[in-house]
């Protein structure tokens, strides 16, 4: 069974066409993933389902998303009904400036609940939900601020569930967190998934392994491909989505050479890199290291240029970058 | 230079700056207590002047602490009435985008920057337009005048640096704009808020250009809106006015009166705004 149903979504932000044509169901009681590179499309397709796109400047949308019997798009629909079926848990966590129990109670009163014995009952009930219950019941009148970023990330999750919505929308929501807290944000969802439709979007492939029913693969506002998860991660039908899988568990390839430029500026980076290159043969693969934030942009985009593959950028550890390069020409 | 001498440099202009701040401000307040103090008695704040005041008879400046008290209060809750929808509608989300908000601001910032007597000359012109005579009602129209760009341009910068991200989350739980703004944007802006309405108190109960000609002068406590009434800053203009050294006293110590008001509203009002500030998102 689809819950959403999306035909011919176009977005454009100004001139930037974001989103080229999808035409895609979403399962109901699944967890669907919508995996791609950044800038492909991923957030902006999340951000059309609850309209929040209108609030961003110069921003259309053209295409038909159908959820239930809403025509989400639609002028005359009410925004403030279409987000209140769709909870949103975002990248960064956002809690507003008032406290646990009135961030939990902030949806639930605006859609009309006034007593408080039934506020406290929602309140006690969603942040269970979201796992959170136990670390704050002495401390509900507290600011949300004060909590750590894995609680206040916990804290949206039973606030975006505390106006009950059907669909929860979440925007790459373990980004911010540490290791554990993200484990605890994946265990909820998976546990979510008997009474919501889920939507995440990620650039992690192993999250989407471990969490996904369905998976949404998109490149550069062109939806690549879409079907069960097992099917599109294990094993996909088009060349672009088996290039992005593989890309990301590169870090496994064997590098035929490696080396450290960490602590050269730019654009003595590029040339060891270069030159390293040169000496390697062609289809060997090189990976470098290295510290200063302009080559981590800048060495891929001249070795491109130089007409070979850059194969994967990754962040290692706070200041290191490793790019990985298969040598062309 | 190296880096190290570099940020010695800095920082010694930076106490340099902050000297010449406090310094000056010290020396304001030393001269106010060092002259006004001796002359402030209780009699100073609890009586309208007798005659022969200004000649250094008895009385007090009861009339010019009431009146400021009224004209400063009263501009000052009108003020706001208009400011805070005034400074929330020029959000991104409703009108602060376009062209009309461009001009609305420069309008405002001229204003902010336009000398108090003008203010004075175009109510009282208005004022005699009308009919009507020098009023508390009078004064405290010119001067919420006077008080609403300051207000509204400085709740707006605070407005504005309210992050997306909560409006985002207020919008995202299905909350209307109105909504959003009522309850998550006033919120997290209130210290901002807050200090626009002390700033302009501080400049809307210390001006006397402005509420000369539209405000008055007189003796007595006004007994009605449509009554003169008299000001603090008159009162010290009065009587540094007179050649007498005891009524020049007074003026310091109606200077000191002044000062002390424009404090303890200061500290009321951030005390009070504490209670409500420890929510907020930084």
């Amino acid at each position: 069974m689809s819950h959403i149903t999306i035909q011919n979504l176009s977005a454009f932000y100004g001139d930037h066409h974001a989103l080229r044509d999808i035409t895609v169901e979403i399962p109901e009681k699944l967890i669907t993933a919508i995996i791609g590179p950044s800038g492909c499309g991923k957030s902006t397709l999340l951000k059309c389902f609850n309209r929040l796109i209108d609030l961003t400047d110069g921003a259309r949308v053209s295409g038909k998303i159908i959820v239930g019997n809403m025509d989400v798009l639609n002028g005359g629909t009410d925004v403030t009904d279409v987000r209140r079926r769709m909870g949103l848990l975002p990248q960064k966590p956002n809690p507003l400036p008032m406290s646990i129990y009135d961030n939990v109670a902030y949806g639930p009163r605006l859609h009309g609940v006034k007593e408080k014995k039934k506020l406290d009952e929602i309140v006690e009930k969603y942040l269970k939900i979201g796992g959170l219950w136990d670390e704050v019941r002495d401390r509900l009148k507290s600011p949300a601020s004060k909590l750590s970023i894995g609680q206040q990330q916990r804290l949206c999750l039973a606030r975006g569930l505390a106006v009950e919505p059907e669909i929860i929308l979440c925007d790459e929501p373990t980004s911010a967190l540490d290791p554990v807290s993200s484990q605890h944000i994946e265990q909820q969802l998976l546990k979510l998934k008997n009474d919501y439709t889920i939507v995440i979007v990620t650039h992690n492939i192993h999250q989407a392994m471990r969490l996904a029913d369905y998976v949404i693969h998109l490149y550069l506002g062109e939806l690549v491909e879409h079907g069960p998860a097992n099917e599109v991660l294990e094993n996909p039908k088009e060349e672009r989505t088996r290039a992005y899988i593989n890309g990301t568990f590169l870090a496994d390839v064997k590098a035929d050479q490696e080396i450290n430029l960490k602590g050269n500026m730019c654009p003595y980076n590029f040339v060891y890199a270069k030159q390293a290159l040169h000496a390697l043969e062609k289809g060997k693969i090189l990976k470098l290291i290295v510290d200063d934030p302009t080559a981590v942009t800048e060495v891929p985009r001249g070795m491109e240029a130089g007409g070979h593959e850059v194969v994967s950028v990754r962040q290692q550890n706070k200041t290191d970058w490793e790019i990985i390069i298969r040598k062309k020409s | 230079m190296d880096k190290l001498s570099e940020e010695k440099l800095f920082k010694a202009l930076m106490i340099a700056s902050l000297a010449v701040v406090v310094g000056s401000l010290f020396v304001v307040v030393a001269v106010i207590v060092w002259n006004g103090a001796p002359a402030l008695s209780l009699s100073m704040i609890t009586q309208t002047p007798k005659g022969g005041y200004y000649l250094g008879k008895e009385g007090g400046i009861l009339n010019a602490i009431v009146g400021s008290l009224y004209l400063a209060f009263g501009s000052l809750i009108l003020a706001l009435m208009i400011s805070l929808p005034a400074a929330l509608s020029l959000q991104k989300d409703y009108i602060g985008k376009t062209k009309a908000a461009y001009y609305i601001r420069l309008s405002l910032d001229v204003l902010w920057g336009t000398p108090s007597i003008v203010y004075g000359a175009f109510g009282f012109i208005i004022m005699l337009y009308l009919g009507m005579r020098a009023s508390l009602l009078g004064g405290i129209i010119v001067l919420t005048i006077l008080q609403l760009p300051i207000m509204i341009r400085s709740m707006e910068e605070v407005i504005k640096m309210v992050p997306a991200d909560l409006k985002e989350a207020s919008y995202t739980l299905g909350a209307t704009r109105f909504e959003t703004t009522a309850l998550v944007v006033v919120k997290q802006a209130l210290p901002g808020i807050v200090t626009g309405v002390i700033l302009s108190f501080g400049r809307g109960i210390g001006d006397a250009a402005s509420i000369l000609f539209t405000a008055g002068y007189t003796d007595s406590l006004p007994r009605s809106l449509f009554d003169p009434v008299a000001s603090l800053p008159l009162a010290i203009f009065f009587q540094l006015g007179t050649p007498f050294p005891e009524v020049q006293a007074r003026a310091y110590a109606s200077a000191l009166v002044l000062l002390i008001i424009v404090l303890a509203l200061s500290i009321a009002s951030r005390a009070l705004s504490k209670r409500f500030m420890k929510n907020i998102i930084r």
